[in-house]
């Protein structure tokens, strides 16, 4: 009789191919104990989503497991019927996935897909079982759980869809819940959000939860126990904060020490782009029978410079806009009004995915020399000698010239949209979140590179990222957005250290450092959405400001200067304070 | 319900232009209408008669809005070569049957494909499911005037149990009419079954990959619960709007079996006045082959609505 | 271990055959086409007449593959005018969209919600019959598919970022249209051609069938058909062979088209 909830033992899993069997879980060995939190971290292709899928059943049918047991409550998994593991799918066991929106049915209400494992486990009646739905609905923090048994998915917003989620997983009261990287894909506030509230569902059910993430943070926010997994094997274990702070596998080091080193300052150099009172639309195509042409009004009367030899960092949540200031600078986006001014520059931009940002129909050779044609250099011999020059620039060899982009890795693929950025000679490059796609081992390797490049030719930077820790390493200065509008901008040092607009604060609190932070307990209920917290006419960050008094109703505040001279540290906000350094009990 | 009117709209704006093109169409076709009634040796005087009876040297537009006046009324006009009967008597009297014969082959296309496509994508990669994408292979290669020869040689020359040409008009005898007509429509709806067997078995199963499906399989349903009570809805959404092309084709299939079977029906009607130049004939059956597509369409449309959520809000 | 693509293979090889068949029967037939030879009426397939004789004594094999040869034609110039028109249209209102994509969508739904038969018979009361009438009936009526085909990919790959990438670069959208664009949409093209090519193939053969489409002296399977049917319980080869390569032909470009679609998987 197994004392543990989950015992794991020597678990292997493979895949044929042509080449034999690849394995992709190797003789793994896991328990997690009544009541635990265990967590699983790894990059792509460790095997911890396989792991997690064996666990639950879910394994596809070409995935063989060739030895191993998985014991649940002391009963073995492995080998049971279908019938049988029917039986505890969604009833001792459940799963939170990763992506809310394609995870929901999305022809089926919400209050059916949430009772539905109800509805297959017990032999409640109709009333029942709806009523034990709004409860679940309401104890995940969702407001009006009567509305929204009747909606559908499409109808809420990505956080909403996530608790949804969760309420689906807890209905049935299971012993042991997987999440398998349940905050990935949402909003950095959102994330945070989510993560208290399965705090407290462990708290107060007791159920024990296997925790299946790649990002550091998230696991030592969340995990008492965790384990690190590497091409399908553990390599280290232990008690969450501890191996997290001092690893001691070589793999761990890497996966924790991440981040290049800080940039040096930069001297006063000439301004190379210089933005005022830009105001940036988005129309939507004009259709038939529609009234006028409808123009979302993105950005705000921005203003800002940028000087040469720098890195800007802009940081911000989905929907503040970053995304559509790149393109308006980049001249994808004509539709602003406003000084948008640089001095004979032709920006060009690094793109977020390195999967869809090379045209998969031609070669590499050929996506590089493309900038060169369209310069007007015709001469095909030196093309190629300058495509092989900046395929040696970013590390590549020149054989990557004959290979298409399906045959490269998203780090080389990346590798590969740096260089093209940099093929027409220009001196101003967008990044725009180049390294939020990737592992996280991965993305130290290119920020290195874009690091080393910025050094040897002189470039300037935007580099836009919702990674403030990235950011923190990587930028000279700082602008924080939120809905259109700048609401922080200081040097790097200086923001982190003095993090003074509300939403920089909030952005501060929800990302999980290094520090060590008292856990609060107080759970955020309702998770209000930007468009909802705009106050009319005043301060857009009203809805969800701490801080918030009435006269931030009044208008929208200006940008206040609480810098020094040369170093300006601009926030809007009508009740700032310039105080010391942020703790969590402020 | 805005949006249903303005459906109901667009409806209307569409069958108006759709006469007004056809007609102006038929206008512009070289070759003067009188002559071809008349035959070539007519005499002027004739000649002129019949123009000034079908108004023939007024503008199109005048034209146009007197015929639609007429029509709006029911009365298209007199047929060129059929003397004594009106384009609508005629109308009404090839309409049903073709009616028949579609609806037939539709009820057979429904009640056979579902299954069928639900049985390939349960057992996909299978015996079942290799078996069935052969035969639909196969199937949807025959043109069904050729199956309706096919039919007519198994069933006539070796069975013996039909006889081509054997029709019998609905007013006479429901039963033997109906009877006469299943080969008929199964030849129409044969290679569309393939069809649309193909397209729900890809839809089914393209909608199993999806993430929803997992989650659904996390809670404890069998394959069968996911499949009917997940996949089912979701995979019917495309092909609802499939199925409206089906209907569509189905029309105009029976056009032709017709003229294997020797149907008296719509399909008979629309080739002998085109090789006649019959033109109020083909105006009209045009005009109502078009309005009954394009009602169709209309009425997929609005089902598509009802069955998804997503498109409902927006 | 690789498995082969049978579908892909199998269709060439069909096509491949009756081809070979067709082409050769351009320039020369086991009999003359025309021949008519009264002692030899109706007479079953043997290995003289391997497709047996029909109602006049001519030889029906020679026939069928100077028929095929029509069907060819027709559906190759088909789907030949309606890949070049679909393929502007699609690309152009798939990349611009707006207004004009809006109104040529309209329109393309409209004739896409028309069976194509409807539509050629249509287009036929209008212009008239015969070989080259109906190349042009069936090209149009080709045209709104292949350029709906081409409008989704255009918007799907639209976008990419490798689109906007190309953007940055300074590429003017015909370029990126027809150069960056267009290459990831081969595969989907060439299906599309295939299933076209059937259609038209089946179309034709419908409206010969019904008198309406190539006429005579131009050969047509269609009309053979047509013309056998009053045989078809003494001498049924006449029929079934002219019917039976139709289907050959049909079975081959899907095949085809099965093959490439598995590529693109």
């Amino acid at each position: 009789m197994d004392k543990e909830l989950l015992k794991i033992e020597n678990l292997t899993i493979g895949f044929p191919t042509k080449n034999g069997i690849h394995t992709v879980v190797d003789h793994v060995n896991l328990e997690v104990g009544k009541g635990e939190i265990v967590g699983i971290v790894g990059e792509s292709g460790s095997g911890k989503s396989m792991t997690s899928l064996a666990v639950m059943g879910l394994l596809s049918e070409e995935a063989q497991v060739s030895e191993g047991s998985i014991r649940l409550n002391g009963q073995e998994l492995l080998g049971m019927s279908r019938e049988e593991r029917r039986k505890i799918q969604g009833k001792n066991m459940s799963m939170i996935f990763q992506e809310p929106m394609t995870s929901l049915n999305p022809v089926m209400k919400i209050g059916a897909q949430v009772g539905e494992s109800l509805k297959l486990h017990t032999d409640l009646d109709k009333e029942t079982i709806r009523g034990r739905v709004i409860e679940a609905l309401a104890s995940v923090g969702l407001r009006n759980p009567e509305l929204l048994v009747d909606q559908y998915p499409h109808e809420i917003s990505g956080g909403m869809r996530q608790r949804v989620m969760i309420a689906m997983a807890i209905i049935n009261h299971p012993d042991l819940i997987i999440a398998d990287e349940p905050t990935t894909a949402l909003d950095v506030t959102v994330q945070a959000q989510i993560l208290n509230l399965l705090k407290k569902i462990h708290k107060d059910t007791g159920s024990s939860i296997l925790f299946i993430s790649h990002d550091l943070n998230v696991i030592k926010e969340v995990c008492q126990k965790v384990v690190v997994m590497y091409k399908g094997v553990i390599v280290e274990r232990g008690d969450a904060k501890e191996v997290l702070k001092h690893p001691k596998h070589e793999y761990t080091r890497k996966l924790v020490a991440s981040m290049p080193d800080q940039v040096q300052k930069v001297q006063n150099t000439k301004k190379l782009l210089e933005v005022q009172n830009l105001n940036v639309y988005y129309k939507e195509n004009k259709k038939l029978f529609s009234s006028k042409d409808k123009r979302k009004h993105i950005i705000h009367d921005m203003s800002f410079d940028l000087y040469e030899g720098e890195i800007l960092g802009v940081v911000g949540e989905s929907g503040c806009g970053k995304s559509t200031l790149a393109k308006t600078i980049v001249g994808l986006n004509r539709e602003y009004d406003g000084k948008l001014e640089m001095d004979h520059l032709k920006p060009q931009m690094v793109f977020q995915d390195p999967f869809s940002s090379l045209n998969p129909a031609r070669k590499i050779g050929w996506i590089l020399e493309e900038p060169l044609k369209l310069k007007g250099i015709k001469d095909k011999k030196q093309r190629k000698e300058m495509v092989d020059q900046m395929l040696t620039e970013i590390g590549l060899d020149s054989s990557f010239a004959n290979r298409y982009a399906r045959e490269l890795s998203g780090g080389q693929r990346q590798r590969i949209s740096i260089g093209l950025s940099l093929m027409r000679g220009e001196k101003l490059i967008i990044a725009d979140e180049p390294v939020s796609a990737l592992d996280v081992t991965v993305q130290s390797q290119i920020l290195r590179l874009l690091l080393k490049l910025h050094d040897e030719k002189n470039l300037t930077y935007m580099f836009i990222s919702h990674d403030l820790n990235v950011v923190h390493h990587m930028c000279h200065r700082v602008i924080v957005m939120y809905l259109g509008r700048i609401v922080e901008m200081a040097d790097v040092d200086e923001l982190y250290d003095h993090p003074c607009h509300p939403y920089t604060r909030m952005l501060f609190d929800s990302i999980l450092t290094d520090e060590e932070k008292e856990t609060t307990d107080s759970v955020t209920v309702n998770e209000i959405l930007p468009d909802e917290a705009a106050g009319e006419g005043g301060c857009p960050f009203y809805g969800r400001c701490r801080y918030a008094g009435e006269n931030c109703l009044r208008e929208v505040p200006t940008l206040t200067d609480i810098g020094t001279p040369g170093h300006p540290h601009l926030v809007r906000c009508e009740r700032i304070e310039y105080g010391e350094k942020y703790t969590a009990a402020d | 319900m805005k949006y249903f009117i303005k459906k109901i709209i667009t409806l209307i704006i569409t069958l108006l232009f759709i006469s007004l093109l056809t007609f102006t169409a038929f206008s512009v076709i070289p070759g003067d209408a009188a002559v071809s009634k008349l035959g070539v040796d007519a005499s002027p005087e004739a000649i002129a008669r019949v123009r000034a009876e079908y108004e023939l040297d007024q503008p199109v537009l005048t034209r146009y809005v007197h015929w639609l006046e007429k029509a709006l009324h029911g009365d298209f006009g007199q047929s060129y070569k059929y003397d004594t009967m009106t384009v609508t008597q005629l109308l009404q009297s090839r309409l049903p049957v073709t009616i028949l014969l579609a609806v037939m082959a539709f009820i057979i296309i429904i009640v056979v494909s579902l299954p069928l496509g639900m049985l390939s994508a349960r057992y996909a990669g299978k015996w079942v499911d290799m078996l069935i994408n052969q035969v639909t292979q196969i199937t949807m290669a025959i043109p069904s005037f050729f199956l309706g020869i096919i039919l007519t040689v198994i069933f006539g020359l070796v069975l013996k149990v039909f006889q081509p040409g054997g029709y019998v008009s609905m007013e006479e005898d429901m039963k033997g009419c109906i009877e006469y007509l299943i080969l008929p429509a199964v030849a129409v709806a044969l290679p569309k079954i393939a069809m649309v067997v193909k397209y729900l078995r890809n839809s089914v199963l393209s909608e199993m990959k999806k993430d929803y499906v997992r989650t659904a399989y996390s809670k404890g349903n069998s394959v069968n619960q996911v499949l009917y009570g997940h996949v089912l809805r979701n995979a019917l959404i495309p092909v609802i709007t499939f199925v409206a092309m089906v209907a569509a084709e189905i029309l105009a299939g029976s056009l032709v079996i017709e003229q294997v079977f020797s149907i008296p029906g719509m399909g008979r009607l629309m080739i002998t006045s085109i090789s006649t130049r019959d033109y109020p004939v083909v105006q009209a059956a045009v005009l109502y082959i078009t309005s009954i597509v394009v009602i169709i369409n209309f009425l997929v449309d609005i089902l598509y609505q009802l069955a998804d959520p997503r498109v409902r809000t927006a | 271990m690789k498995k082969h693509n049978y579908s892909l293979i199998i269709g060439l090889i069909l096509t491949g055959i009756i081809l070979i068949i067709t082409i050769i029967g351009q320039f020369w037939t086991p009999y003359d086409i025309t021949g008519m030879n009264s002692m030899a009426k109706n007479q079953a397939p043997s290995l003289m007449h391997l497709m047996g004789t029909d109602n006049f004594g001519r030889d029906v094999f020679s026939r069928v593959m100077n028929g095929c040869g029509t069907t060819f034609f027709v559906a190759v110039s088909t789907v030949v005018i309606g890949c070049v028109f679909g393929t502007i249209i699609g690309a152009l209102t798939g990349f611009y969209g707006g207004l004009l994509d809006e109104i040529v969508m309209r329109i393309n739904d409209v004739l896409l919600s028309f069976p194509s038969v409807l539509l050629v018979l249509i287009f036929i009361s209008f212009i008239g019959t015969g070989k080259y009438k109906i190349i042009v009936a069936l090209g149009v009526m080709f045209i709104p598919s292949f350029a709906r085909i081409v409008r989704s990919e255009v918007i799907r790959y639209k976008s990419q970022e490798f689109v906007r990438s190309a953007q940055v670069m300074g590429a003017g959208n015909l370029r990126i249209i027809f150069v960056h664009i267009l290459p990831n949409t081969v595969v989907s093209m060439l299906t599309a051609a295939a299933i076209g090519f059937n259609n038209a193939v089946l179309a034709e053969a419908s409206m010969s069938y019904l008198g309406l489409g190539v006429q005579p002296p131009d050969p047509s399977l269609g009309r053979m058909l047509s013309e056998a049917q009053a045989y078809i319980f003494t001498a049924p080869w006449y029929a079934i062979w002219p019917g039976v390569v139709i289907v050959l032909i049909i079975l081959g470009f899907s095949q085809i088209s099965e093959g490439l679609r598995a590529i693109s998987d």
